[in-house]
């Protein structure tokens, strides 16, 4: 028997080399995603740890509050320095800060912050020895002009020791002199971070916090151990407002908030792979399901000779178990190439990441070895269970009869898994069921509609083709009867292909209604001339400008008005939201929000802004108090006012003045500042002034509204392509089941494709049968794929309706672009079965026996 | 054009056919020599493994010769294309096989007309209305092949050979799977296509009784022509095939 299954391998090298690609583009994608996130990790691991490896304790606020932005914590007062370095037992203590800080190169340009990657730190200067940071030239920052900045920084921005470089913060834009260059231990930089370290002084004033630290970091003299350290400093200090915890706890929870950071990158990538080889089950499926077709008459043949239905069940599995390990062997080696090319095309896109050994854990050769074999055989079974259903009168007959007996049953179990699939989603997207709803929901969906197919396959592609007998003759007769002459299998492979179709399509709608969302939230509260925001890509609400920037531009001639926005997070009555800040006096001039009651423009420091909406829902008045929990403590703000445009407009639920933002928040940076010009005002004159001012910014960007509604488009795009990237993967695949499933088709068809050829018809016109098939395979996948991608879109959009996703709109080009290229595609998968094809001996074909 | 020809509808000019090389050489045909008439039904009778249906083949266009020439009508096929021959084939002769003969994805009606399809001809209704009734299946033409039986699905094949009019038909067992009766329907309809329409046929057969529908028998042994019977009988073909010991 194995003797028979080890001929069955070697004997069709080529499809078990298709199949076997599916199993091992999945699996490569996962091991890399795998292998590189570990290794990210144990670098960064390293990296944290090499931060804080000196550091015994640490002394921070014990203020924490979760936000929507994640957790804040309040800063300590700087008087705890001087106290922590009386305690006993304390060698060394440290004042830590960390904020925004961006160098301006040589060239006028700003460092560092490609794409919104790693950040641009500003950070305290300490000379002890619980830094990590070197300097390799200069000296360190004495004076509060100096500043010592990261060897990286220096390369990029071509910088030397005496140079002159301007800083953009939260403060004006101001010129350093760089005393220093240092490195972060032996590396340039702190993971592609750019830093730029200052006097204690010049960084409280730089970030806000004169008098203030991020936190304490503590070295202990010799012989103490960490926890003895923090019962004495907590001791000492006495101070309930402070939470004192051990250097390695520090170190974990630096780790833990870095590892949660990858984890959301790695099942993101992880949930494609799955994506990748779910289709690729589907081409396992079919392939072993047309070989034990092909070897019905041989299979029929070893029953008569007395093999049991075990063994023929075993043996189509051992070629399961083959197969599947073979190419999960593969796909893991694949793997990790990828990885480390991965992970040099991050670095050749700015995003560094520092040397370290790849990391392949046994975890990865494990999971991928064990899901590839898996898939693999979990495919099979159905195959290798109707092998043994065989009997051996079949060895005797040509056996060419599709079962169509189970049709029933086959109906009434896939509406059963779609009805499941859809309440599945719905309860995930509208009743809290969550993500993992969503996604089992889909899964469920895709498997009903894969089991059903094989029931509607034949009117649906007679349908599909139907002009083709007309515009192509008899290739297209052909074409079409031999797409539907099989539904099993051209249901199975089209399903492939609708997963990737279904995913792509999806994603095309709903990226489409968030764009129509913000376009229409832009053209309804745009009320100004211009906007200024930040280069590049990176998220709102990271990085910005100075206050000082609005300043400046509202005192340009011609301007009537600047004032920035600034968006922030807080936990209000208990919940984790945001909210937007403005000046009060000239919002209402810069963008219509629909005041509604109360005195939007008289918001004073004590009080709020709340959307009607949320108003509603939560069943508040007018003047009633809100105990809210900022980063630097808890208030109570009286609602003032109410408007109409809260978050289901793409805006925010609560507003704020930027005087009570100052009180509550030490990060002041303007997200985005609006102008509005006086009305007899000569806009390109006026243009020329601010770009003149923002010529001390250089990483601010003037833009009208349809420049801005641009940008925001772009940004969407932007994430749309990468994802489409990732699809990719999963369409190939199903191509890939396209050629398999249409050269299987083939090989079955040999005599017939002979004989059309004996009777004259040409090589090109049987190739034009088989692109036809192809095809209309392709259109089957994509069409049905469009159907399900039209409703995931249409109920992720409407669940999403409060969150500011006001618009449904599945693009008619875009969808009509991915069927093109479906059809397309279905002509690429064709070509190597066509050429086989077309191959095929004439003499071979029509000899009998 | 017909100045210079014979009347042979096909003729092979010392055509040889050598598979394999060295000890493994095999001379399917060895130097042959042999025309056949327009309008004659001509049978190719020999043991099995004499060369019958290579012969059919080389003659056809389907294969070709290692040495020697074959000639379609004037054409010299092995001048010819692997995209001119396709279309000879497809415009100038018709093909009935042992098996698998028909497009099971298509009905009767559309194998019938299949070459005519592929060259973008629509048949002519009155010769195809002809042909129909000939192979008596005008209630059948909507029907697939797996819905016929083995002798009709002949039929529709033979019928498939007369529809576009070619020079000749070749005919390879065309009764070779089928019971007797079966065999003298399909056997009579091809003979009644020489008389009528003054078609040319020529047919490999094993059998002496199917042999005796045509006008001449070639009999062929070790890839050479050894001997041929003119307007022959069951039992003379019969004798013959015994005394080359098949
Ligand atoms: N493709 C081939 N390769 C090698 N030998 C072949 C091939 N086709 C036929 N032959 C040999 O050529 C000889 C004639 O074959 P064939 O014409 O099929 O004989 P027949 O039809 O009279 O039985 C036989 O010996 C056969 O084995
Ligand atoms: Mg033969």
């Amino acid at each position: 028997m194995w003797k028979v299954t080890l001929k069955g391998l070697l004997g069709h090298k080529v499809r078990f080399a298709l199949t076997a690609i599916a199993v091992t583009l999945g699996v490569a994608f996962m091991a890399g995603t795998l292998v590189l996130t570990d290794t990210i990790k144990v670098i960064f691991d390293d990296l944290v740890t090499s931060v804080t490896r000196d550091t015994d304790a640490y002394v921070r606020s014990r203020d924490v509050i979760d936000t929507a932005f994640g957790e804040q914590r309040d800063r300590v007062d700087a008087s705890v320095l001087g106290r922590v370095r009386e305690i006993q037992g304390v060698r060394e203590a440290d004042g830590v800060l960390q904020f925004y800080a961006q160098i301006v190169g040589a060239d006028g340009k700003t460092i560092g912050n490609p794409m919104g990657g790693a950040p641009t730190l500003g950070l305290i200067w300490n000379p002890g020895s619980l830094t990590a940071w070197r300097l390799v030239d200069g000296r360190g920052p004495t004076e509060n002009d100096e500043v010592v900045i990261d060897r990286a920084s220096a390369k990029a921005g071509k910088v030397e020791v005496g140079d002159t470089v301007s800083i953009l913060s939260q403060q004006a834009p101001a010129t350093f002199r760089v005393s220093g260059i240092a490195t972060f231990g032996n590396a340039d930089s702190a993971a592609g971070a750019t830093a730029a370290l200052f006097t204690t002084p010049t960084a409280q004033f730089l970030s806000g916090a004169v008098g203030r630290f991020d936190g304490i970091q503590v070295a202990g003299e010799d012989g103490i151990s960490q926890r003895e350290l923090v019962a004495r400093i907590t001791a000492g200090l006495a101070d309930p407002a402070v939470q004192v915890i051990t250097g390695e706890r520090l170190t974990k929870e630096n780790q833990d908030a870095f590892a949660q950071q990858l984890q959301f990158f790695n099942v993101a990538l992880l949930a494609f792979a799955l994506i990748a080889l779910f289709v690729g089950s589907f081409i396992i499926f079919n392939t072993f399901s047309i070989i034990v077709a092909q070897r019905t008459r041989e299979i029929g043949l070893l029953r008569a000779m007395g093999a049991s239905r075990r063994q023929i069940t075993l043996s189509v599995l051992a070629e399961a178990v083959a197969v599947g390990f073979l190419a999960s062997l593969a796909g893991l080696l694949a793997g990790v190439g990828l990885a480390v090319g991965l992970k040099a095309l991050l670095g050749a896109v700015g995003i560094d990441i520092p040397n370290g050994a790849t990391q392949i854990l046994p975890r990865t050769v494990i999971v991928g070895l064990g899901l590839g074999t898996g898939i693999t055989v979990i495919s099979a079974l159905l195959p290798a269970r109707r092998a043994a259903r065989i009997a051996p009168i079949e060895a005797l007959r040509a056996a060419t009869t599709s079962t169509t007996k189970r049709l029933v049953v086959r109906a009434i179990m896939g509406v059963l898994i779609t009805g499941a699939g859809v309440l599945a989603l719905l309860f995930g997207l509208f009743g809290g069921g969550g993500v993992e709803a969503v996604g089992f929901g889909a899964f469920l969906i895709f498997l009903g509609v894969a089991v059903l197919l094989p029931v509607i396959a034949r009117p649906v592609t007679r349908l599909i083709a139907w002009p083709l007998p007309r515009l192509r003759g008899t290739v297209g007769t052909l074409a079409r009867e031999n797409a539907a002459r099989n539904p099993r299998r051209t249901a199975s492979t089209a399903a492939a292909l609708m997963i990737g179709v279904a995913l792509v399509g999806f994603i095309t709608i709903f990226a489409s209604s968030i764009k129509a969302s913000f376009a229409s939230s832009i053209d309804q509260a745009f009320r100004s001339d211009y906007v200024i925001r930040t280069k590049g890509q990176g998220p709102p609400g990271l990085g910005g400008f100075s206050p000082a920037l609005a300043r400046e531009v509202a005192e340009v001639p011609g301007v009537e008005a600047a004032s920035g926005i600034r968006f922030a997070g807080a936990d209000i009555e208990g919940r984790a939201t945001f909210l937007g800040a403005a000046d009060p006096a000239t919002a209402t001039t810069l963008f219509d929000i629909e005041p509604r009651r109360g005195d939007l423009a008289g918001l004073g420091p004590t009080q709020i802004a709340v959307s009607t909406e949320k108003m509603r829902d939560e069943g508040w008045r007018l003047g009633q108090s809100l105990a809210i929990r900022f980063p630097r403590g808890p208030a109570n703000l009286t609602i003032a006012a109410t408007y109409g445009a809260g978050q289901r407009a793409g805006l925010f639920d609560f507003l704020i003045s930027t005087e009570a933002y100052d009180l509550h928040y030490t990060e002041r940076l303007d997200s985005q500042v609006f102008i509005k010009l006086e009305p007899d005002a000569d806009r390109r004159v006026v243009t020329v002034r601010i770009q003149r001012v923002l010529r001390d910014y250089p990483n601010a960007e003037l833009q009208d509204q349809e420049e801005f509604k641009a940008s925001q488009t772009q940004q969407v795009d932007q994430v749309l392509n990468l994802i489409y990237a990732l699809l990719a993967l999963a369409v190939i695949i199903a191509l890939i089941g396209i050629a398999n499933t249409l050269g299987l088709s083939i090989i079955e068809r040999t005599s017939e494709l002979g004989l059309l050829r004996a009777v004259g018809m040409t090589r090109r016109q049987l190739r034009s049968v088989i692109r036809w098939e192809a095809v209309i395979i392709a259109l089957l996948g994509t069409l049905l794929g469009m159907v399900i991608a039209g409703f995931l879109g249409w109920s992720l959009v409407h669940s999403l309706a409060d969150q500011g996703l006001s618009t449904f709109r599945a693009p008619a080009r875009e969808l009509v672009v991915i069927m093109v290229f479906a059809a397309f595609a279905g002509v690429i998968a064709a070509i190597w079965p066509a050429r086989r094809a077309a191959k095929i001996d004439i003499l071979d074909a029509i000899s009998y026996e | 054009m017909t100045t210079l020809t014979t009347t042979a509808a096909a003729r092979a000019v010392a055509a040889s056919k050598i598979y394999g090389t060295g000890d493994a050489e095999v001379r399917a045909l060895d130097a042959i020599d042999v025309e056949f008439a327009a309008g004659a039904f001509t049978a190719i009778m020999g043991p099995s493994g004499s060369g019958k249906s290579t012969l059919l083949h080389v003659l056809a266009g389907l294969d070709t010769v290692t040495s020697g020439q074959v000639f379609i009508g004037d054409v010299d096929l092995s001048t010819l294309n692997e995209k001119q021959l396709t279309i000879v084939r497809r415009e100038r002769l018709g093909f009935v096989f042992q098996a698998f003969n028909l497009v099971p994805t298509l009905d009767a009606l559309e194998n019938m007309t299949l070459p005519l399809a592929l060259a973008g001809v629509k048949p002519d209704p009155e010769w195809l209305d002809t042909v129909v009734r000939t192979v008596g299946l005008s209630d059948r033409l909507r029907n697939r092949p797996n819905q016929l039986s083995g002798g009709q699905q002949q039929r529709v094949a033979v019928a498939r050979a007369l529809l576009a009019r070619p020079e000749i038909v070749f005919a390879d067992e065309p009764t070779g799977n089928l019971d007797s009766r079966s065999g003298t329907e399909v056997l009579s309809f091809m003979r009644r296509a020489v008389d009528d329409h003054g078609q040319t046929i020529i047919m490999v057969t094993h059998d002496a009784s199917a042999a005796a529908y045509a006008d001449r028998v070639v009999f062929l042994a070790d890839g050479r022509i050894i001997d041929e019977l003119v307007d022959p009988t069951a039992a003379a073909v019969f004798d013959r095939m015994k005394t080359l010991g098949d």
